[in-house]
């Protein structure tokens, strides 16, 4: 049976009629290809107004059309319009190719001759496929409307609030023993000089206490397997080896025990935790854990002191790991950043030089539950510091290190600059290359600290040396830096320098983003589905990113994004079932021979060997019509529906005949 | 129809062997200044002369004495956050301003240099006593005297040469250098 | 014996000749044999980049080729020579207009560089090829007590020419505590000497060597070894003049590693080049001979 195939060639208003002769191109096609089967052929100023898509409709309608062929702009943009207008009228909206005559012709030719011959190709080809296309439909799944949601920081928080409250069940899987991230490390936070903890954890609590969250500290995520609204996770819940019934969070193991050992995660390697600990006083949960690295009952099999004098029993060593098997519906990944190690510039002197902080170190310092009850002294405990230098850009912006500008270090700095005043009155010189205060209320920040009397010093630190030049320098960190809007070089002698390190990927990133099917950018942040209009969601369908795993980010984005992620995951949710795109791959059973090369080229993990049958079989939630099975199956039992070998080589063949045809005439 | 090149084009034309060198990518944070040992004795600062070759500032840099101060340490180079090489652009500008005959007054390092790359020319190794009038002027009578004395004692400690010396295949050696630079070399 | 092809550079001649004399001397004990480059000619320091950069990696290129004919491995003492050569086979081998261009040029002396030669420093082939391990076993008189301050200088270490580390080596120092001596933390023990700077603006020269001998000496070290001629001559023969400028007393002797290294493997001092210096080690090496019964370390 022939087809019946109308063209319609879109105007674009001059973006193609400026090059193409749409006018010609629509005659040839009503002419030429009418023994391809097209009937009617059209051309008009804007085919994806509403009056264009009125035409088509119209057409299949009264002219009883089987096919529709649109040549315009790039499918990227209008295929869903024209796809939906055939739908509209009745016809399967599989039955619908586009010919892109703008990206691919219009705008990269300059030739009118050569744009009108190459728009005939195209649509020629388009009409050679279009004949072959077959009508499918688009498959849906349901929803389950649990979520996942990975990292206990201010993100993770924020979306768990968020989705837990609208009456969905959450697990939040937390690594550590407490969620809070490092936000529970801050002193206090910019702009607004608000203490850190005292914002977190009224949220922290709530998750805590909230019904509809389950929460897993102290755990982490083995394997994910499944699709969009069907994912199974399995889960490691380490052994506390807390009885998590039994304890009251009273602190006496801690208290007794005498293991100290030092907290290189939460203090910064500042103070010093025993074996038994909660990461801080207001960790939520509010359980201890136990290091069995560091325990002496698990080291040498003696002590239990805590065990002794657990006033309800709770301290129990046979505890094991628990692996729990969820099923989720959807994922949202807040995993967080670790910290640029300073080590890596050695010329700043961190690590060889006491007196050289890091920018957690110091909030750690400034924190009046930290190792200094929140005084500011140097290392040996005692002394205040009557001159600061703080370093911008540690590692960021830098070809050496990383290249990218960690987004928070500017406004820290100001934050830290602010405190050793307010705590010390001391001098303080912000060395920096340009100050990046873009919020609210953040340049308004950098005009205080002006006014507080901060001598900001334009040029990045060139070395923290304890070497002097002179007697007066001797005993001193000195900062060798080029004071830029002076153009002179100045060394400045300080008695402490506090370094803002760029934020980091999680060392681990790669082997998350593997298990999670993300993909990373070559600095390892996770990549969002579009970093303009899609910043949560992923190319993965039902994994969403939030907060500072996605890229540097301070408080309120990172909120705002956990908020974001969790509203997509609610409106999935709301829908109740997904539709997947029709495109994907099929076996054909009867060919198949079972060598399961398709399983294993698969990037999406969509296909399974049906051990009973032998066969492969696809997934079609989780295929997303990439073709690669098609290509390493040999006996060519894949094929991709609306991707057959019939309609492709008809495409090709369709273009062929035409450019040929151009030749002969022009030997002629 | 050639265009005339910028004076940043020029610079990157002397730029040989570190291909022009990305110096339009200079953030201007001042890390080369900072690490400079010599940046004190400069009129302007590396940063700056790299600032001034982006603004095409031709004159006033050529006025400077910052690159024939340069001691070619390369702290600048190593530590530069976006990769480019400093001290080699040091180098550009001691040869724009030998090729041009054109630089600051008074500054030893260019007369220095002919000097002895005319004595490499002539043996195909450095004499240390024919270099010497080139500086031993410049720094006052004390200084003169300091460097005789020093001269002096090296030359009873055996550590100076009194004949120079030369290479065997000098002839050949010549003809070499004219190959690299045809129009009269630097005879 | 392994055999090394050796650039000794203009400056080993005469007035770095005590280095000239320990490198041969240490490097036989050692079992590696230098053998000098025929003919070579001078490799122009920094002065000939600034007159003109292809004349320049040709005269180098010449070196190179002589090298190749001979052998694969050319070592260095100079930190400047061997700056200049390193680099100079590095770009042949990445820009082959420029190899081809110049070695046109070569064909006037009979010479072609296909870029098979390897540039080391003689520092290098002590910490890496020959090793402490092998130092340690052929020391004799340990130079117990002898607080040295490691001064690399800049040239040996920068440009990077891998990843490695540029800033904070520890091979120097961990080659003099190889020969029984404490090297002090010396922070300044990659800053510049100053170079040609000497020459060409002495006041910023002299205001370099003032910081490095003024940290030497905080360091409380009893020498400052160097493993280049420019920073050896630069740091001891201008002290002087440095006193008379900045008001100290600076004292400190300059040595070549090398002699260090010969010293604690047995070898006489006078065919290490002692006696050759403006400031005797003599009194800090004497406080070891104390330990060691040596016979008379240097005749002054």
């Amino acid at each position: 049976m022939t087809e019946k195939i109308g063209v319609y060639i879109c105007h674009c208003g001059s973006n193609i009629a400026g090059t193409v002769d749409v006018a010609e191109v629509s005659r040839w096609a009503a002419e030429e290809l009418q023994s391809r089967g097209v009937v009617i052929a059209r051309d008009y100023k804007f085919m994806c107004s509403s009056l264009g898509q009125e035409l088509i409709e119209k057409d299949i309608k009264e002219q009883g059309l089987t096919r529709v062929v649109v040549a315009s702009c790039s499918p990227h943009l209008h295929e869903p319009t024209f796809r939906n207008a055939c739908a509209r009228a009745g016809l399967n909206p599989y039955l619908f190719e586009m010919a892109n005559i703008r990206e691919q012709d219009s705008w990269v030719t300059e030739d009118k001759l050569e744009a009108t011959k190459k728009a005939k190709a195209l649509i020629a080809a388009a009409v050679g496929r279009v004949a072959h296309q077959q009508p499918l439909n688009s498959l849906f799944v349901p929803i389950d409307p649990k979520v996942l949601i990975v990292g206990g920081g201010i993100a993770g928080i924020q979306a768990a609030l968020e989705i837990a409250n609208s009456g969905q069940k959450v697990y939040l899987v937390e690594r550590e023993p407490s969620i809070g991230g490092h936000m529970a490390q801050f002193d206090k936070t910019f702009p607004t000089l608000d203490c850190s903890a005292c914002i977190l954890t009224p949220k922290m609590f709530d998750v805590g206490n909230h019904k509809n969250i389950t929460l897993m500290t102290w755990s982490e995520v083995e394997k994910i397997e499944g699709y969009i609204g069907n994912f199974t996770v399995t889960i490691r819940k380490r052994a506390r080896y807390i009885d998590q019934s039994l304890c009251t969070g009273c602190g006496v193991c801690w208290e007794k025990c005498p293991k100290k050992v030092v907290d290189d995660v939460f203090e910064a390697s500042m103070a010093k935790r025993k074996a038994v600990y909660t990461p801080f006083p207001q960790a939520v949960p509010k359980f201890p854990v136990i290091d069995r690295e560091n325990c002496t009952f698990f080291i040498k099999g003696t002590c239990k002191a805590c065990q002794k004098f657990c006033p309800t029993g709770a301290i129990n060593f046979e505890q094991q790991d628990e692996i729990i098997t969820v099923k989720v519906g959807n994922i949202i990944l807040a995993t967080g950043f670790d910290l640029f190690d300073p080590r890596r510039i050695p010329q700043y002197g961190y690590g060889r030089l006491p007196n050289v902080y890091t920018s957690l170190e110091f909030e750690r310092l400034s924190n009046a539950a930290g190792p200094t009850g929140g005084k500011i002294v140097l290392r040996d405990g005692v002394t205040v510091p009557k001159s600061v230098a703080i370093a911008h850009c540690v590692g960021s912006r830098d070809k050496n290190y990383n290249g990218y500008c960690s987004a928070i270090c500017c406004m820290q700095s100001l934050k830290f600059a602010h405190l050793v005043h307010e705590k010390t009155g001391a001098e303080v010189y912000n060395c920096y290359i340009d100050i990046r205060t873009p919020a609210k209320g953040y340049d308004e920040f950098y005009q205080r600290l002006l006014e507080e009397g901060t001598h900001f010093i334009r040029g990045k630190i060139a070395e923290i040396t304890n070497a002097p030049r002179t007697p007066e320098e001797e005993g001193k960190l000195v900062v060798q830096v080029e004071d830029t809007l002076i153009g002179k070089q100045r060394r400045v002698p300080v008695d402490m320098v506090i370094l803002s390190c760029g934020l980091e990927p999680r060392h681990d990133y790669k082997e998350v983003a593997r298990k999670f099917g993300l993909s990373c950018s070559a600095d390892g942040w996770l990549i969002e589905r579009h970093p303009k209009l899609d910043p949560v969601a992923t190319m993965t369908d039902g994994v969403f990113i939030a907060g500072a795993c996605q890229g540097p980010k301070d408080i309120p984005a990172s909120v705002a994004q956990g908020a974001a992620a969790a509203a997509r995951v609610l409106s999935i949710i709301g829908q109740g079932e997904i539709e997947i795109e029709a495109a994907t791959a099929i076996v054909d059973e009867t060919t198949c021979v079972g060598c399961t090369q398709c399983v294993s080229s698969c990037p999406y993990q969509a296909i399974e060997f049906l051990t009973d049958k032998k066969k492969a079989h696809v997934n079609e939630a989780l295929c997303k019509g990439c073709g690669t099975c098609v290509g390493t199956c040999l006996p060519k039992s894949i094929s991709l529906k609306h991707f057959t070998d019939e309609q492709i080589v008809s495409e090709m063949i369709g273009a062929m005949r035409v450019m040929k045809s151009f030749e002969t005439v022009e030997v002629a | 129809m050639a265009t005339k090149p910028t004076f940043s084009n020029e610079v990157a034309n002397l730029l040989h062997a570190a291909e022009g060198n990305p110096l339009e990518t200079c953030i201007q944070c001042g890390t080369c200044s900072g690490s400079c040992p010599v940046a004190k004795y400069m009129d302007q600062t590396p940063r700056r002369i790299i600032a001034m070759i982006n603004a095409g500032l031709k004159e006033d840099v050529l006025k400077t004495n910052t690159f024939w101060y340069c001691a070619s340490c390369y702290q600048c180079t190593v530590r530069c956050p976006s990769g480019i090489d400093i001290a080699e652009a040091m180098y550009a500008l001691k040869r724009y301003t030998m090729w041009k005959n054109q630089y600051k007054e008074g500054l030893i390092g260019p007369t220095f240099s002919e000097t002895f790359v005319k004595t490499i020319v002539r043996s195909g190794r450095s004499y240390e006593p024919l270099l010497a009038p080139t500086y031993i002027f410049s720094y006052g009578i004390r200084e003169f005297f300091n460097e005789a004395l020093n001269a002096t004692n090296l030359m009873i400690k055996g550590r100076i040469p009194i004949i120079p010396p030369r290479i065997k295949r000098l002839e050949n050696f010549r003809r070499m250098i004219a190959h690299i630079i045809p129009l009269g070399g630097i005879e | 014996m392994k055999q090394y092809l050796y650039f000794p550079g203009c400056s080993l001649e005469k007035i770095a000749l005590s280095y000239h004399l320990s490198a041969l001397e240490t490097t036989q004990k050692l079992g590696v044999q230098l053998k000098e480059l025929d003919d070579w000619n001078c490799c122009g320091a920094t002065t000939y980049f600034h007159v003109d950069e292809l004349l320049a990696y040709t005269l180098t290129a010449r070196n190179l080729a002589m090298a190749e004919k001979e052998g694969s491995v050319v070592v260095a003492p100079c930190s400047a020579c061997y700056k200049n050569m390193y680099f100079t086979n590095v770009h042949l081998h990445e820009d082959p207009d420029l190899a081809d261009h110049i070695n046109e040029a070569l064909q006037e002396d009979n010479l072609s560089y296909s870029g098979k030669v390897t540039v080391k420093h003689l520092l290098e082939v002590f910490s890496h090829d020959i090793g402490t391990e092998e130092i340690k076993s052929k020391v004799i008189y340990p130079l117990t007590g002898l607080k040295v301050a490691a001064y690399y200088g800049c040239q040996i270490l920068r440009p990077r020419k891998d990843h490695e580390n540029v800033e904070q080596p520890q091979f120097f120092e961990e080659l003099m505590a190889a020969s029984g001596a404490t090297p002090v933390e010396f922070p300044l023990k990659m800053t510049c000497c100053g170079g040609s700077l000497l020459i060409t603006s002495r006041p910023a020269a002299y205001s370099m060597i003032h910081n490095l001998l003024y940290n030497a000496q905080l360091a409380q070290a009893d020498v400052i070894a160097t493993a280049c001629p420019l920073c050896q001559v630069n740091l001891e023969c201008y002290q002087q003049q440095i006193n008379q400028e900045f008001g100290t007393k600076f004292s400190i002797p300059v040595v070549y590693f090398t002699q260090l290294i010969g010293l604690s493997m047995g070898i006489p001092p006078k065919k290490l080049g002692f006696g050759k210096e403006f400031l005797s080690p003599k009194k800090a090496i004497d406080a070891i001979k104390a330990v060691h019964t040596q016979e008379e370390v240097i005749a002054q």
